[in-house]
Order: structure tokens, then sequence, then C-alpha cells
């Protein structure tokens, strides 16, 4: 075996060019592979990561009944015993409660359907980081009464800006349709277009007075843990700890990333099997190259008691060989990349305004998981199996004496 | 492997009644027309013949790379016909050397890696390889030139190489197919009287093919073919 491992690692080199281009495309294939991959996982990443931070938490917890028709009515009534015995559970990070009111919000120049979250500015942003999607104003004042923030895309819908007054026709918790007169403290700007013309901000005590809710009653209870691995498990224990509340994870609550992240797995795996399927031709083409070239050596080989299996293992071997040379070199390369990339991020700054209806941000940071690297490494393996089979099988197929053409 | 022994002690090729033929380009061509010859150890035998005459056919047959349509052919007391594809390499490996006409070296080993190779490939010692390997290469003069690869040696030299290869199993005889065609003449001279030394001091059988008239010229025995017979069988003193 030492023999055609030599054997074999020197007729590779024997045409230094051929097997450098080879290896160099495998190296800028394999590259390349890794970054697209990264850069996708860093995409879905990102939106996650935006939508948790936007629109989920990890976890939320409702009254049953509240997100059939986000009723007023349907509240958690002890909602602050509750904030506060989840705040002290050691795989909790923060929880922000929230008051919820779907109204319409109406200047003297327009009218917008809205979703109102009362919020404790303090909490919340500890859950959301809220305060930095602020750009005009300021955050609410907890001394003064019924401020609201709105989105900048609201502002204009309404034709309104800061410190505007703007009135919002709500339900309260018994079924009166009632209204209130909001002063507007501040303006923020999400990277969700449909968000912003959703979504507006006020105090949960101001809402909670207004709608004649319990004094500490809460919609919703939003919580970050501070392990995102940890959410499913955390989430089950929530579910036993309060069976007669509603709890559900991000992804319960945001199918659409289970979709989305299928998707991508999806094109992940096709373009890792267009890259092996296009490294399988080439390689073939080579090594049948390799072995035409080298008919009358193999047939001497076999002349003189070299047999099939060991001439069959000595194409494996090359084939093999050429096909894991430059993957280490392409796989350090595209680790190199990722980390640069992650650390610097890639503008899409170009693209913002179509990225934003979608919810993404126009900065991505690729990353790839360390078990990414071992697949795509097993897949060149295995590609350089598959790619070995024909032309070995061409090998062995020669008959010597037709190979040396006479002895 | 089951070995026939055969009843004449001292030949090592034994041809009877052989006849092949074979489809070329949808033509049907009888190569070998009924070929009887012995050849005894020792002898340093040339099988001359123009083209067509069958003289590449009787050879890859000598060689144990092709097997007749009709007949019989024992080499080394072995009836080849009896063996398997693989039983047929393995022979090949312990009981014939080749000289080819492009000396067929392994061009990515070393001129000592080209003598060890079939030596390897009898799973023969580190120890008992490098001795033998060593012995050879000193019998081809070639010594000095132990870790040359063959790009770096002369077309003789390459072919002192090539039959130091050959010898290395110790085979029953050596077959060599035009082993001259490419050297020049004194290239030739010297690997004609390497041969003819190794024949005499060593006794190791040599059957060459070819049309070199210096070769002819230094064989004891001459066998010509034509048309698929032989001709005429030559012996000289």
């Amino acid at each position: 075996m030492g023999m055609l491992i030599t054997v074999a690692w020197r007729n590779i080199w024997r045409s230094k060019t051929r097997t450098l281009v080879v290896v160099g495309a495998t190296v800028v294939g394999i590259w390349a592979l890794i970054f697209l991959l990264g850069f996708f996982q860093g995409q879905i990443g990102n939106y996650i990561h935006n939508v948790i931070q936007n629109e989920t938490s990890h976890i939320q917890i409702h009254n049953p009944e509240f997100r059939k028709d986000f009723e007023t009515k349907a509240f958690i009534p002890e909602a602050e015993s509750k904030r506060m015995s989840l705040a002290s559970d050691p795989l909790v990070s923060a929880v922000a409660p929230r008051v919820i009111l779907s109204g319409m919000l109406a200047s003297s120049n327009g009218a917008q359907g809205v979703r109102v979250r009362g919020i404790d500015s303090e909490m919340e942003q500890q859950v959301t980081g809220f305060h930095d999607k602020l750009t005009q104003g300021a955050m609410m004042d907890p001394s003064r009464k019924n401020q609201m923030i709105i989105s900048e895309r609201m502002a204009s819908i309404l034709k309104v800006k800061l410190r505007s007054k703007v009135v919002l026709t709500f339900q309260t918790a018994d079924g009166h349709i009632s209204n209130a007169a909001f002063r507007i403290a501040g303006l923020y700007r999400s990277n969700k277009k449909m968000n912003d013309e959703l979504f507006v901000y006020a105090q949960i005590q101001d809402l909670r007075s207004l709608a004649e809710m319990p004094p500490h009653a809460a919609h919703e209870l939003a919580l970050v843990l501070h392990d995102f691995d940890g959410v499913e498990e955390a989430a089950l224990r929530m579910k036993v700890d309060y069976p007669e509340e509603q709890v559900e994870t991000y992804r319960e609550l945001s199918p659409d990333l289970d979709v989305m992240k299928t998707q991508i797995k999806i094109s992940m795996t096709l373009m890792t099997v267009i890259f092996m399927l296009a490294l399988i031709f080439g390689i073939i083409n080579t090594m049948l190259m390799s072995v035409l070239e080298r008919t009358r050596e193999l047939g001497m080989l076999m002349a003189v008691g070299m047999n099939k299996l060991k001439v069959f293992i000595m194409v494996c071997l090359e084939t093999l060989m050429l096909s894991l040379i430059g993957s280490p070199i392409g796989m350090l390369l595209g680790f190199l990349t990722i980390k640069y990339l992650h650390y610097r991020g890639i503008s899409l700054a170009r693209w913002s305004t179509a990225l934003e209806e979608f919810g993404m941000s126009d900065l991505v940071r690729p990353i790839l998981p360390f078990q990414n690297y071992l697949w795509i490494a097993l897949a060149v393996i295995i590609t350089g199996f598959l790619a070995s089979i024909y032309p070995s099988w061409k090998a062995i197929k020669l008959r010597p004496v037709d190979a040396l053409r006479k002895i | 492997m089951h070995l026939e022994k055969f009843d004449m002690k001292n030949s090592v090729i034994e041809i009877r009644d052989l006849k092949k033929s074979y489809t070329e380009t949808k033509v049907h061509v009888h190569a070998l027309q009924g070929v009887d010859l012995i050849i005894e150890k020792g002898e340093f035998t040339a099988i001359v013949g123009p083209s067509g005459s069958g003289k590449t056919t009787l050879l890859n047959i000598i060689g144990g790379l092709d097997r007749p349509t009709h007949g019989n052919v024992k080499l080394n007391g072995q009836d080849i016909g009896l063996l398997s594809d693989n039983q047929l390499i393995d022979f090949r490996r312990d009981h014939i050397g080749f000289v080819f006409q492009s000396y067929n070296l392994i061009p990515v080993l070393t001129a000592k890696e080209n003598v060890e190779f079939v030596m390897l490939l009898q799973k023969q010692t580190q120890a008992d390889r490098d001795a033998r390997t060593l012995e050879l290469m000193t019998a081809v003069g070639l010594a000095d030139r132990m870790h040359n690869r063959p790009n770096e040696l002369s077309g003789g030299q390459q072919q002192r190489v090539a039959v130091a290869r050959a010898l290395a199993p110790k085979p029953a005889f050596i077959l060599a197919d035009e082993p001259t065609a490419n050297l020049d003449s004194k290239s030739t001279a010297d690997l004609l009287d390497l041969m003819a030394t190794l024949n005499q001091e060593e006794g190791i059988t040599f059957v060459f093919s070819t049309h070199d008239q210096r070769v002819i010229d230094r064989a004891r025995r001459v066998i010509t073919l034509e048309d698929g017979k032989i001709r005429s069988d030559e012996y000289r003193a």
C-alpha cells in the first residue's frame, strides 16, 4: 500500500500545470461555496434576529384568547406577579409586559388602523432595544401622561410631526369604544416597513387606565433568554408552570421563520450538490486524460504482474488525492473570509429599501457553523470517491496486450 | 496456484499446435496457424519475421499476455490455459521478465525503485529487495545511478535498468521485444554484451523479437516466422 501511495502521489504531479489547475479550481470552488453558504446563513440569522428583537422575542406569554382576535378583554390578570417570577428564573435574561390595543389613530389630516403597544420603557429596552430605533424626539417620560411614539412612515401617512397631537380610538376591556388624545414624543424607524405602518407605542400605565384594565394586568409578557438554544426547553417548562396561559416560542409565533429556514437549507444543499457535480466532472475529465495518456504504462504495470485490484486502487488514490489537495486550502480561505466578513459586515445599503420590505437589515454578517465545514469535507471525500470509480474502471478494462500494442 | 509439472525438465517454453485467430476491423486474421516450439533453459534465441508474420502474436502468447485459440502453451512447466486471469498475472510476475522496446520504466520512480517494483508486488522484505537491487544495478553497471529517475538517464541506461527490473523476480526467462530498436550502436553493443554475459555466466534464458541484424548476429538460435508458421529454426555455434 505504501508503494501505491508513493506512486499515486508522484503520478499526480507528473503534469504540474494540470494538477494545479484542478487544485486551483477546487480551492476557488470550495472558497466560493463556503462564502455563499456563510452569506445565506448570515442573512437568515440576521432575519431571525430581527424578528426576535422587533416582534416575537424568544418567548411570549398571552391569555389563550388574546391572539385569536386581539381583544382588549383577553388579558393576563396577574401579569405583574408572573413577570416578577419569570424575571427571577436563571434562564431568563429580561421580561417586558405589554398592553396591546387595536384601534384607529387619527390626525387632522388622516387616519390609520394601528396596534398600540403599551410598554414600560426601561423593561422594553432590555427586551427589544427599542431606544436604539428612535430617530427623532425622546423616549416617553413616565412623569408625563399620554405620550406616543410612532414610526416616521406613520408620521408621513398621518401628516404629523414631533409634538403633534393624535387621537386614538379603541375598545376598552368591558367592550366600550373610547378615545384619547396623545402627543407625539418621538419617531422611530425599524427595518420592516409593514411593522412601521402598524405599530405605535405608548406607556403601559396610560393604556391600562384608558382601557379600564386591572392595575397589574397585561396582554403580553415578552421574554428574552440568556441562551438562544435553550428556548424550546424553557418554553416547555413554562407551559407546565403556567397552564392557564398560552406560552409560545418565536417559531410558533412566526411560522414563516421555519419556512424560510427550510428554503435556505434547500438552497444551500442545492448549491453544494451543484458544486460537487462540477467537481466530479472536472476531476473525472482530468483523471481520464491522465489514464488515457498512460495506457502503455498501465499496460506495462499489468504485464509485469500488478493485478487489477492494485491498478484500481492506484488510480482511485490518485483521484482522491487530486480531489483532496485543494480542499483544506479552500476551506481555510473560506473560513478566514467568513471570519473577516463577519467582523466587518457586508453592506447591502444599495438594496436597503427592498430588504426593508422583508424585515432584513442591510448589513449581513456571514457566519458558518463548524459542522457545515465537516459536511463540506465529507462531501468532497464522497465526491472524490465517486469521481475515482470511472477512471479506475477504465484503467482496469485495459488489456495489457492492447495497451502495449506489442509486448 | 496449481502447477502442472512439465516432463521436459530443461524446457522453459513448450508450444504445441498453437493457433491464434482474431478479428481486426471486421477482418478475420489467422495470425498463427499451427506453431510447435520448444525453448530450453539457457537459450539465447531471436524470433524474427516480417510484419504480419505472427511474430507479435506469438510473443504475446509466450509472455502470457494473450491466450491461444487452439493448442497448448506451457511456460516454465505450467499450462497457462489452466490459469485464471488473476493467476496469470501472478504467474507473469513470478516467472517472466519483460524488456520493452521503449523501456517502459515508471517515470515517477527512481532506477532503484523501478527495479524494486516487482519485488514489492511479490511482498519481498526490504532487506531482500535492497540486496537484490544493489546486485542487479551493479550487474548492469549502474550502481551509481540508483537514485536517478528515468528522464535523467540515457536511452541505453534506461534499457539497462529495464533489464535489471526484468531480472529482479528471478524469472524463468526474459522476453525482450525489439530491445535495441531505440538505441544507438554503442548502447546496442553494450546492451547485447550485458545480455550475453548474463546468459553465459548466469544461465539466464533470453528470447528476443527483433529486426535488428546486430541482435540476430549475436543470437545462438534464430526462429523465422512467416504467415503464421515457423519457416526456419536455425541453431548456431
